[in-house]
């Protein structure tokens, strides 16, 4: 057992670390339109396409679709480090698309989108949940038809992040109308300049841009399938358990934060607090753990089963742990907006309260990750 | 990085499940009411296989492993409850004399830890003032080069089965440890009825002379050997509390999948499956501050916060987890005859032992620099 990273291993991070410090404008700046909830702005594309001139954006990818072939720390060393200092922590396009296309795309699309993505040049915006379907995904509605020459799509998607500004939507579309719902789903990579595609926002109460993704007889080409028609459903399904893999480095950060405004503002001696902020390092520290584990296991070139379900539970709700611990701390003053010097840490935990909310209910809900590591984990009956 | 046992410790996992799986099982149940509290016969035999000498050098009979190597078997121990004084005198009292000892006592003292043959509690435990009236005056003299004692020590397990005890008193310069013939003059004990039936007593020292060699550590060593007891014993139950949380899951989840209500499992409700994630995630933040906390140590690092973060998570974990195989077990849960409450019970104990969650999470905000 060894809960160390290597000397080469520490070395790197010490240089990715470096490197995001040189770059301290563009992350600073890269930080604040993230943060702002609009998407990515011209400072996030600078900066990702400076990480992907690295080969850090997808390091253990093959070389010659612009990765490092790097063991999966390596990843995870520049995720955290990314994540620590541009509250960036995945991209759909290296984190969720790219692998699905590595493992299940053809040698044409390969050619196509790996390179763009290992650089840094293009995102993709996933393209899963109806007004109908969320947790049960399967039972998604928006129609492809295949007309021989072409796929015609027709529906609407809900909570497409990221399509406001990603140049491809990754779409999961009904393909076969009749038997099981899950085996007659395709995933398709959509060109979202494509005509007849249609964006209107969603504002979250943390001031995040979501969007609903309307299809009115949109017409997508056939090399746009991924993999095998009606499998599209354990493409999304694999894809989740990568999505579901994360950092701790954004509750580190915060966590710090707070300890300095407890040091500040002489509040360490209250001995509600010493329990409470405590217990929090234990979360934290417990967290951090759970996602060491999944790193590992996926550098031993295993999928995470349970695992990662139980990594994206545990984080999100030691976020929540952390927003409301802040907010017991600060007291009334937690509920003043940025804007007024009454606004302790100018505002941040207010602001993190609201927008902590969001990690709860996407890329799988508690209750929905407790089901899995129930049954995949425990081998507990479906209901 | 790596999370998992190398392939010697795994080995030794392996051996000491199989060991256990087919001599203890239901030894706890069977040692609760009677005199000893444990099983002298599996005391001899564990010995024999090697388990108390993990941690020690050969040069004291032991195998010169790593405190990681013995956290293991402990999640093994946990498992099945195994009762008797392990962690207070081989683990407590063995490592504070491998440290602090001189080397007459190492000598004297250590080769009959490693093989069983004595058993040595550490009493530390003052009463708290003012609750109850103590009727000995706690007094430290030195009288013709030797040291009269005179105290109250509580929650000392299994004083009753200890030929010496490791006495904590109080001088000016601090703490002191006196290693202590069980048998002097001036030595009583009773022993309390407790939740878990596991032995604690209440030891009184009336003027009880200790010879100056019978010191433990130098002058000023006081803290370090406290912290050092404290800190093993603390980790130690963390090890035993994985093993015992994991046996309730295996039991939860399996009566789960078994017992049958409107006509399906009731592993198959929602309920019961959140409650069975919720203990799996408990569990597995218990192992790996647990694991991390004796890796650390392992390495000879100070692992002060470590081993206080697992302590305090596992503590509350033993209520949280232990409830719901409660829960879980419906009315069975608590019934006497079932392994259940035994687990619930036990639960409480280890949760107590060497400090709950308030009592470390005080250690982490103090090493977090409040």
């Amino acid at each position: 057992m060894d809960f160390r990273f290597s000397r080469e291993e520490e070395n790197f991070r010490q240089e990715v670390r470096d490197f995001f410090i040189k770059e301290e404008k563009v992350t600073t700046e890269a930080r604040k339109e993230w943060d702002s909830g609009q998407g990515f702005g011209p400072y996030c594309w600078e900066i990702l396409r400076k990480i992907g001139s690295k080969g850090w954006l997808c390091p253990t990818w093959p070389k010659k679709y612009g990765g490092l072939e790097l063991p999966y720390i390596y990843r995870y060393i520049i995720q955290e480090q990314m994540h620590y200092f541009t509250n960036i922590y995945a991209t759909v396009s290296a984190g969720m698309a790219g692998p699905i296309i590595l493992r299940h795309g053809n040698e044409k699309q390969k050619n196509e989108y790996l390179p763009r993505i290992a650089a840094g040049e293009i995102e993709f915006a996933l393209g899963y949940s109806e007004p109908q379907a969320g947790s049960d995904l399967a039972s998604l509605e928006i129609k492809a038809e295949d007309i021989g020459e072409y796929f015609l799509i027709n529906g609407q998607k809900m909570f497409n992040t990221r399509t406001h500004y990603a140049q491809y939507h990754w779409l999961g579309a009904r393909t076969e109308p009749t038997g099981p719902k899950h085996k007659g789903i395709s995933l398709f990579i959509v060109d979202l300049k494509t005509p007849g595609i249609s964006i209107t926002p969603d504002w979250t109460l943390g001031n995040m841009r979501t969007n609903q993704v309307f299809y009115d007889d949109v017409k997508v080409p056939k090399e746009a399938l991924v993999g095998e028609k009606n499998r599209g459903f354990y493409y999304i399904l694999e894809a989740l358990d990568y999505e579901r893999v994360s950092t701790t480095a954004g509750l580190e950060r915060d966590f710090k934060d707070i300890m300095d405004y407890i040091k500040q503002s002489g509040k360490g001696k209250d001995p509600l607090i010493r329990q409470k902020v405590a217990e929090l390092a234990i979360d934290i520290e417990s967290a951090r753990l759970l996602s060491l584990r999944v790193a590992w296991i996926l550098n031993m070139g295993k999928v995470p089963n349970y695992e990662a379900s139980m990594l994206k539970m545990v984080v999100s709700e030691t976020e929540q742990k952390l927003v409301n611990t802040a907010m017991q701390i600060l007291g009334p003053y937690g509920q003043i907006m940025e804007g007024t010097k009454w606004a302790p840490l100018n505002g941040k935990f207010e602001w993190r309260y609201r927008d902590s909310l969001e990690t709860l209910v996407t890329r799988g809900t508690s209750e929905i990750m407790r089901n899995i590591i129930a049954q995949r984990g425990l081998g507990l009956p479906r209901g | 990085m790596n999370f998992s046992p190398d392939k010697e410790q795994a080995a030794i996992q392996n051996a000491v499940r199989e060991f256990l799986a087919k001599e203890a099982k239901d030894l706890a149940r069977g040692a609760e009411g009677t005199e000893e509290g444990y099983s002298r016969e599996l005391w001899r035999k564990i010995a024999d296989l090697g388990w108390m000498g993990v941690s020690f050098p050969e040069e004291y009979g032991g195998s010169g492993g790593e405190f990681l190597d013995l956290i293991l078997i402990l999640e093994e121990m946990g498992k099945v409850l195994v009762p008797g004084p392990f962690i207070p005198s081989v683990i407590c009292s063995g490592h504070a004399i491998l440290k602090y000892g001189s080397e007459v006592q190492r000598k004297e003292f250590l080769p009959k830890l490693t093989n069983g043959s004595l058993v040595v509690i550490p009493a530390l435990i003052d009463p708290v003032p003012d609750t109850i009236q103590v009727s000995i005056k706690e007094q430290m003299e030195v009288k013709d080069g030797d040291y009269i004692l005179s105290g109250v020590r509580l929650f000392v397990p299994y004083a009753h089965m200890a030929e010496w005890f490791i006495y904590r008193t109080r001088s000016e310069k601090g703490n002191m440890f006196f290693l202590v013939n069980a048998k002097s003059p001036g030595v009583s004990y009773s022993v309390f009825d407790t939740i878990a039936s596991d032995k604690q007593c209440e030891v009184v020292f009336e003027k009880v002379r200790v010879p100056k060699a019978n010191v433990l550590g130098g002058e000023g060593d006081g803290e370090t050997i406290l912290r050092g007891i404290n800190e093993w014993g603390a980790l130690a139950h963390c090890g035993f509390i994985l093993g015992l949380l994991e046996q309730v899951l295996k039991m939860s989840v399996e009566y789960a999948k078994q017992r049958v209500q409107f006509e399906k499992p009731i592993g198959s409700f929602q309920v019961i499956q959140h409650q069975c994630a919720d203990m799996a995630t408990d569990i597995d933040e218990v192992k790996f501050l647990t694991y991390q906390a004796a890796w650390v140590l392992s390495k000879g690092l100070s692992a002060k916060k470590e081993i206080s973060m697992a302590k305090a998570r596992a503590s509350d974990a033993c209520r949280r987890v232990s409830l719901l195989g409660v829960k879980i077990h419906g009315g069975l849960g608590i019934i006497i005859d079932q392994d259940m409450q035994l687990y619930f019970r036990r639960a409480k104990a280890a949760e107590l032992a060497f400090g709950d969650g308030d009592f470390h999470r005080e250690i982490v905000a103090q090493q977090l620099g409040l």
